[in-house]
């Protein structure tokens, strides 16, 4: 599909985005397949955040990937781009076959971004805690060059343990840079467990906010909220960094993987492969806590 | 000892450290800082970032004439590095300036990811290289060459004297990848003969050349090495020495054509033994197959102390008379 124009937001239903989210989804279950592994669970969080982001919110050109006026995307939290790969695919910035190979000998998609074999990556990633740090970079020379671009940075919670994060959000806050979003993937996991009883994140909005930035919060899996989040960030000028932290829930959308320890990476056969896929075709259904 | 500024206590001067060359040898005074503006008023592409250490960079000159495309990170290197990296992935030529030490070990994550494998851009210059920092060893890189050779696109240079700093400069500008650069902070020696070709980029400069043997040198080493060669002359022998200011990529033509004349080949650096110049010359001749008397001068694998660089120099063994006794080591008996 294509997107109608290359400006910031449009105006696309709420279905098409949640079918978007479901197509993440399936396409992780199916990339998975093709590697053998892969990490759902961290990705399912993310599901409607890349919807919202890339079919109605950033301002980016896919026949042209390094527009210099288009909105900048780093995934800081590299692990998710199992996700990343269809949407951009599916938008035009390379055709969807490639993926056909994913991780494979000679596939420019590995596990974790390369910005130089992939149209759409505006940086590699993998390594946790840096991403921030090179927004704060590319923020400032788009203050620089004057230029109007957003720059989105998509961490994970558990990312928020490296101290780098906090050097990166101190120096947003110090040089204002309005023109920097945040986006915190606020899964509950990290790999040994709730992120809580490892090593807490929060309060994160309390956080951030004394570093100098303007906070929301939102249901990271209601796509009017996440819609309503990016619409409400302020535009360039207003003099603060902006942070969005999207409650999400760890593997959301196959029963057994959310909030599970044992799906960080992991591989689906056979009627488990089945199952999850009908599950995710079936859409999101209310959870019944335990 | 480290920071940038000298502490004002009332009544205190602090004592300026005597140079590691020769009394009357000539010095220039922040060479790089002069450079790095001169560069920056003809490239409006580059950008300055640093890291708390203005001052100790040779910055300041950046700084007032340039405020508007210099970014102080204030003690945050790791971030530092990987802003530098964003900056350079919108066009900007980031030079990053802190201390050698802080430039590789601190940030080592940063740089590799985020700078070397990116294949971005960025300069990183790092201060106070080897023994020349009074810091001990938490401020002494004795092993930033070795780290930052093993990464993958990243080209290593240190210029070994004053007026050459700006040609490097220049130089590693023109380089579009990533680089680092070490340089002593403030005066560096003026040591090189008029006339002598200019440093290029990845080839070896020879300064002087000698029937009885070589010494090939880096950085501040250079200028000792040219007095020892001086003292080897009145012993009656004649020893060339070469600048080798692009540690990577090696100069490997220049290499072997020096160690294929078979004489005594001594390498002089200011960095440990292990993985530095002397490391990557032995790796080339012995690829080669090339047999000689050869010898690595450098610290020995061990960590030195805080002193002045004077003191630590002759107590590691890395001054005049060493460069000479070594080379004389190399001689048939």
């Amino acid at each position: 599909m294509t997107r109608p124009d290359t400006s910031r937001g449009h105006n696309v239903s709420l279905d098409f985005l949640a079918d978007r989210a479901r197509f993440v989804r399936l396409e992780t279950l199916r990339l998975s397949r093709i590697a053998g592994a892969g990490h759902y669970s961290s990705t399912f969080s993310a599901a409607e955040l890349f919807a919202a982001l890339y079919y109605a919110h950033l301002r980016i050109n896919p026949a042209e990937p390094r527009w210099p006026d288009r909105d900048r995307f780093i995934l800081s939290k590299g692990h998710a781009a199992i996700g990343l790969y269809p949407v951009l695919a599916d938008l035009g910035f390379y055709d969807m076959k490639l993926l056909e190979n994913y991780t494979r000998l000679g596939s420019p998609f590995g596990d974790h971004p390369d910005m130089k074999k992939i149209p759409g990556v505006d940086f590699s990633s993998g390594s946790l805690g840096h991403g921030l740090s090179v927004g704060v970079g590319m923020a400032l020379s788009g203050r620089v060059e004057k230029r109007d671009f957003r720059v989105y940075c998509m961490l994970g919670d558990g990312e928020l343990n490296e101290g780098q994060v906090w050097e990166a959000a101190m120096a947003a806050g110090h040089f204002k840079l309005q023109g920097l979003v945040a986006i915190v993937d606020r899964n509950q996991l990290c790999i040994d467990g709730n992120t809580e009883q490892v090593m807490s994140v929060e309060p994160i909005g309390d956080r951030f906010a004394s570093f100098g930035w303007a906070v929301q919060r939102i249901d990271g899996h209601d796509l009017e909220a996440v819609m309503a989040a990016l619409e409400g960030l302020k535009p360039a000028g207003e003099g603060k960094p902006q942070l969005i932290i999207a409650d999400t829930i760890k593997g959301r959308g196959v029963k057994r993987m959310e909030l599970s320890l044992n799906w960080h990476v992991g591989n689906l056969v056979g009627e488990d492969y089945d199952d999850a896929w009908n599950e995710i075709m079936a859409g999101l259904q209310p959870r019944v806590e335990a | 000892m480290s920071t940038s500024a000298p502490r004002a206590l009332p009544g205190i001067t602090i004592a300026k450290s005597a140079p590691i060359w020769r009394q009357g040898t000539p010095l220039k005074m922040k060479a790089y800082g002069q450079a790095l503006v001169a560069l920056a008023q003809r490239n409006p592409d580059v950008v300055c970032l640093g890291a708390d250490l203005t001052g100790p960079t040779e910055t300041d000159m950046f700084r007032d004439r340039i405020p508007e495309r210099f970014f102080n990170f204030g003690v945050a290197e790791a971030n530092v590095m990987c802003a530098a990296s964003g900056m350079a992935r919108e066009g900007d030529i980031p030079f990053v300036n802190t201390f050698s030490v802080f430039a590789t070990r601190r940030s080592l994550d940063q740089v590799a990811l985020q700078i070397a494998y990116p294949n971005v851009n960025v300069k990183l210059v790092g201060f106070m290289p080897g023994l020349t920092s009074p810091g001990g060893p938490t401020h002494q890189a004795i092993d930033d060459v070795a780290i930052m050779r093993a990464l993958p696109n990243m080209i290593v240079v240190e210029p070994a004297d004053g007026d050459q700093v700006a040609d490097l400069v220049e130089a590693i500008a023109e380089h579009r990848g990533p680089v680092y650069m070490r340089i002593k902070r403030g005066e560096l020696p003026l040591c090189i003969p008029a006339g002598t070709p200019r440093a290029r980029l990845g080839k070896l400069q020879p300064i002087t050349s000698g029937a009885d043997g070589t010494i090939l040198a880096s950085g501040v080493m250079v200028a000792l090495a040219l007095e020892a060669a001086d003292d080897l002359r009145v012993a009656g022998l004649d020893v060339g020495v070469v600048n080798a200011h692009t540690v990577k990529p090696l100069d490997r033509d220049g290499v072997l054509a020096i160690a294929r004349t078979g004489k005594p080949l001594l390498v002089a650096e200011n960095h440990s033994v292990i993985g530095g110049l002397g490391a990557a010359v032995a790796e080339v001749i012995s690829e080669a197959g090339i047999a000689l008397p050869f010898g690595r001068l450098g610290v020995r694998d061990v960590f030195s102390e805080g002193g002045t660089a004077q003191y630590l120099f002759q107590k590691y063994g890395l001054s005049t008379a060493a460069i000479r006794a070594a080379f004389e080591g190399l001689l048939p008996h």
